[in-house]
């Protein structure tokens, strides 16, 4: 994929998500995931589109552990630093849970990524190649629970209200056609 | 009155049975057939002339002067009608021949009046009748249809038939429901004495084994002729013929090709191939009438009903007194012990309509409904009570928070960062 294609990909996107911004305060938690991830997201697209020839081949093998690390580190420090429980971000805010349950599961998911984190590293250097990128890719299990709940719960009430209003649109552009003909 | 013009070729000469002759003026009146033109006759108001075209070859005319000749002189006996009806004419039959200078050139024919008649064809529909003056209920129709074949059962008695019978020949008499054939001088006649052929048909109400060839049984084609009116009669003008075909099966686009195949879907016995015109209140009728009409499209030649038959069957239900048709709840006519063939038919057709209305509504209305079933249950928001219990039975384990209060462009907005997210997360892991 050439520069410009992924630019033009990825910028317009994110140029609505700009434009449709909430305008409602975030909390510190939020703020602190979205720099994390800008960062992590600015050296994806550094090194995985425009810089040749990309990343040090021996960083592959950190690539999961930063990630799993950096959000083990936002995890646990959220709280101590008073900015909230950040897996209330990654969850979202479907259920209605009490502060000590959040934390607990603000712990678990820490703590989950922290032994994540580690696990690469371990299975990395003692395993094969093949065993490392078997593992790397049944860690995205995780990734793949979050895509579904995030499916359910906001995607397809989402989906819902866009097709309502696409479905009344057409419906009163075809009863306008109908009336001129 | 228009002023009667009087030509010297209109002074002909009527020869009435027993040879007696009279001179009288003809006056056209602008109605015009196939084969002639119809003249009042000024001195005879009773009577009109059919006079054959000028074009019409000398061969023919000789044809048609035995035939006429013939027919004046044998003159059918006719069903008998009650004294104060005399005047009804149930047959336009030659009732003189006329010759213009000793030349044979018409006939002339008791006079049917137009103004208290109309069309059989009126009746197969009844808004037209009704239009027409004729309010055509079943009691009606059974009348007519009893009328119509004592008439044709007179004809074969006399071995003489109609061949090309068909509604548009056949006159009704609105208040007496007495009947009139008209174009007499087209029908066959096979007496000892004398033959005459009736080449001319209607694919539409001609028999299967007469498709492609000459008529040779004409009271045989009479016979699926006559089964035909009546069965389009007493269904509402549907054609025994007419269906609805089977998946995969080649039907005939044409009447004409389903009864040379004998596609008839209103047997006691169904059609394996064809099923009936869904309005169709043949059900209704008696099983007298369905036995009949079956052996009238089922079977073929002779074995078909006999007009006489068809008298016989009919003449209790065209008799007021019989009690064989008795109104329904509404003050419908009906066959006595039957279904309400009028309440069937506003049933088929007015719940077809409501039926299609209501579910095109549901239709137009399903993808709305389903999105917003759908929202509902995602956001637990359902207002009947059995319906939110029925989508909290899922999510039992975990009581949900109310929905954020946001737009839906700013849950987008909130989205295209969260798959963001998602794809940097994957890149970081892949």
């Amino acid at each position: 994929m050439s520069p410009v294609t992924a630019t033009a990909l990825w910028l317009p996107p994110l140029l609505i998500a700009w434009l449709w911004r909430p305008r409602q305060a975030a909390g510190p938690s939020a703020w602190i995931l979205l720099i994390a991830f800008g960062a992590l997201g600015a050296w994806a697209l550094w090194f995985g589109l425009y810089a040749h020839p990309g990343e040090p081949a021996s960083f592959a093998v950190w690539r999961p552990t930063v990630l799993y690390w950096t959000l083990a580190g936002i995890m646990i420090m959220g709280p101590l630093l008073g900015w909230g429980y950040p897996v209330k971000i990654i969850l979202g805010t479907y259920f209605a849970l009490s502060n000590r349950e959040w934390r607990w599961i603000n712990l678990g998911l820490a703590t989950v990524y922290t032994i994540l984190g580690g696990a690469n590293l371990l299975v990395a250097s003692e395993a094969s190649y093949k065993d490392w990128v078997g593992f790397k890719y049944s860690c995205m299990m995780n990734l793949l629970i979050i895509v579904l709940f995030r499916l359910n719960f906001v995607w397809l009430p989402i989906l819902a209200d866009v097709s309502i209003y696409l479905y009344r649109r057409t419906t009163a552009a075809y009863r306008y056609l109908s009336s001129l003909f | 009155m228009p002023a009667v013009e009087r030509k010297p070729e209109n002074l002909v000469e009527l020869i009435w049975p027993g040879r007696r002759s009279e001179q009288v003026m003809l006056e056209t009146t602008g109605k015009s057939g196939g084969a002639g033109e119809i003249f009042s006759i000024d001195s005879k108001p009773g009577f009109v002339a059919k006079i054959y075209h000028a074009t019409t070859s000398q061969a023919h005319l000789a044809q048609y002067r035995r035939k006429i000749q013939w027919m004046v002189d044998y003159k059918p006996a006719l069903p008998q009608v009650p004294v104060e009806y005399q005047d009804i004419v149930q047959l336009a039959w030659p009732e003189a021949l006329i010759l213009r200078e000793s030349r044979f050139v018409g006939f002339a024919m008791q006079k049917i009046a137009f103004d208290r008649t109309l069309e059989l064809d009126y009746l197969l529909n009844r808004r037209q009748s009704a239009q027409e003056g004729l309010d055509a209920d079943f009691g009606t129709l059974v009348t007519v249809s009893f009328n119509l074949a004592s008439i044709i059962n007179c004809l074969h008695d006399r071995r003489i038939a109609i061949v090309d019978l068909k509604p548009m020949n056949v006159k009704v008499y609105k208040a007496e429901l007495y009947v009139s054939i008209l174009d007499c001088d087209g029908f066959h006649i096979a007496t000892d004495e004398f033959r005459s052929d009736a080449p001319q048909v209607t694919p539409e109400y001609l028999a299967p084994e007469f498709h492609d060839k000459a008529v040779a049984h004409p009271e045989a084609q009479d016979r699926f002729a006559l089964a035909t009116i009546i069965f389009r009669l007493l269904n509402y003008g549907i054609h025994p013929f007419s269906g609805v075909a089977s998946d995969q099966y080649k039907y005939p686009p044409e009447l004409a090709g389903r009864i040379k195949q004998g596609l008839y879907p209103y047997g006691k016995v169904a059609h394996k191939n064809v099923r009936k015109v869904p309005a169709s209140v043949h059900e209704a009728f008696p099983d007298s009438l369905r036995e009949l009409f079956d052996r009238a499209f089922a079977c073929s030649g002779y074995s078909r009903p006999s007009a006489h038959e068809w008298v016989d069957a009919l003449a209790i239900y065209a008799s007021k007194h019989s009690g064989q048709m008795s109104p329904c709840s509404k003050g419908h006519l009906r066959f006595a012990g039957r279904p309400c063939p009028t309440c069937m038919r506003d049933a088929l057709i007015h719940g077809a309509e409501v039926r299609r209305r209501s579910f095109l509504a549901r239709v137009q209305a399903a993808p709305a409904r389903t999105l917003q079933y759908v929202k509902k249950t995602l956001r637990q928001t359902h207002s009947s009570p059995f319906q939110a219990a029925l989508a909290q039975a899922q999510f039992t384990l975990v009581q949900l928070a109310p929905p954020a209060p946001i737009s839906t462009r700013n849950a987008i907005a909130l989205e295209i960062l969260w798959i963001s997210g998602l794809l940097i997360t994957y890149w970081w892991t892949k």
